[in-house]
């Protein structure tokens, strides 16, 4: 993270210096801070509404419920996980995802992040539990992707809406793709161990 | 089909309340005080958030503005055709991993000029679609944690980004 961070800005740099456009760097430096500042505050609202109703939820013992429920399914993505109100969490941010919700989608992520990493002893180290929600968050798909839709049909196309179907198939082959691709790694990864 | 579709994605928070909400008036819980306690918690969430994102966030605007993208663009160009990938869809398929907003106005742009419902328009929608923001979420989602070292989840990440985009083309060819 370190050294993407860094290279990021630093690239940045270099090529506008390349373009004779170093004032874009400060301006886009300048503009962004304050864009993350607005979007943060966006959000603030959304987790603060969220979090409140999960409270009730996790009071009311429907997180308990709806684990046991979705228990066969995120057995088989998180072997590891035995925290209930991660697993709902996790749940909630997939759910929120496949219809659309994405800032509550964010915010239920970035909940089940924190969760995660308190699970993980704040180790540097990512644990595999960390990284298969990573690829399937990386990968979710969404029912309607209603932003592309709306530009499509602003543009005038005779069937703004006839990318839904490729859609939906094109992301649940990259998710296969992404999970079979981390449980490939962790298995790897496994087997080195046991051999050392 | 669709109609079915997005009226389900429109139900989804309202409906979603709806059964917490009862759920808590069946089981008596103290449903207000809970909110608020909740809701408490969220607000140092988004506080401890904060600098992660502003982060992360110049990071990404600093590489966009640059003219970094079109470098690699044309650095790409030549290969691109024998791997069947039209060259309008290039600078998405560079921006799509950091930038979900910045993808989505490139999109708006290159089925402006290519048209809606060509091959290229189609697959530029089907690629904002379906694909995410790879390299925002892993950002932003370790960017929360104490984690250094991400381990596979970058390369599942980018491997499923890959199959994706690929699989956004070629469904457009025959689809």
């Amino acid at each position: 993270m370190n050294y993407i961070w860094a290279g990021m800005l630093l690239l940045g740099i270099v090529f506008s210096i390349i373009n004779n456009r170093p004032d874009l760097f400060t301006q886009a430096l300048m503009e962004s801070c304050t864009d993350a500042v607005q979007f943060m505050i966006g959000l603030t609202g959304i987790i603060a509404v969220w979090c409140g109703l999960m409270s009730i939820a996790k009071e009311s013992g429907l997180i308990d419920k709806i684990a046991v429920k979705a228990t066969p399914a995120m057995k088989f993505l998180f072997p590891q996980e035995k925290n209930k109100d991660t697993l709902v969490m996790m749940l909630m941010s997939f759910t929120a995802n496949v219809f659309g919700a994405g800032n509550s989608a964010t915010v239920f992520s970035l909940k089940a992040m924190e969760m995660l990493d308190r699970e993980n002893g704040g180790s540097p180290v990512a644990s595999d539990t960390m990284c298969m929600f990573m690829a399937v968050s990386m990968s979710m798909i969404q029912l309607v992707p209603i932003t592309i839709i709306k530009i499509r049909n602003d543009l005038g196309s005779q069937n703004p809406s006839d990318i839904i179907m490729p859609s939906i198939i094109v992301g649940l082959i990259a998710m296969a793709a992404s999970i079979a691709a981390c449980k490939y790694f962790e298995a790897r990864e496994r087997r080195r161990k046991r051999c050392h | 089909m669709s109609l079915i579709l997005s009226s389900i994605s429109l139900f989804f928070i309202p409906a979603l309340i709806t059964i917490i909400l009862v759920h808590g008036l069946r089981n008596k819980t103290p449903m207000y005080d809970c909110f608020v306690n909740g809701a408490k918690d969220g607000l140092r969430t988004a506080v401890e958030m904060l600098p992660f994102i502003i982060a992360i966030f110049i990071g990404i605007q600093s590489l966009t503005v640059s003219g970094a993208i079109e470098f690699l663009k044309d650095l790409l160009a030549p290969i691109s055709s024998p791997l069947g990938i039209p060259e309008e869809l290039i600078s998405l398929i560079l921006l799509r991993p950091i930038s979900g907003s910045g993808s989505l106005v490139l999109a708006e742009q290159i089925m402006r000029e290519s048209g809606t419902d060509g091959l290229i328009g189609r697959a530029a929608s089907v690629m904002t679609g379906s694909c995410e923001t790879v390299f925002y979420v892993l950002a932003i989602y370790f960017g929360v944690t104490s984690v250094k070292k991400m381990r596979h989840a970058f390369h599942a990440g980018l491997i499923g980004y890959v199959v994706g985009v690929a699989a956004s083309i070629a469904i457009c060819r025959v689809m």
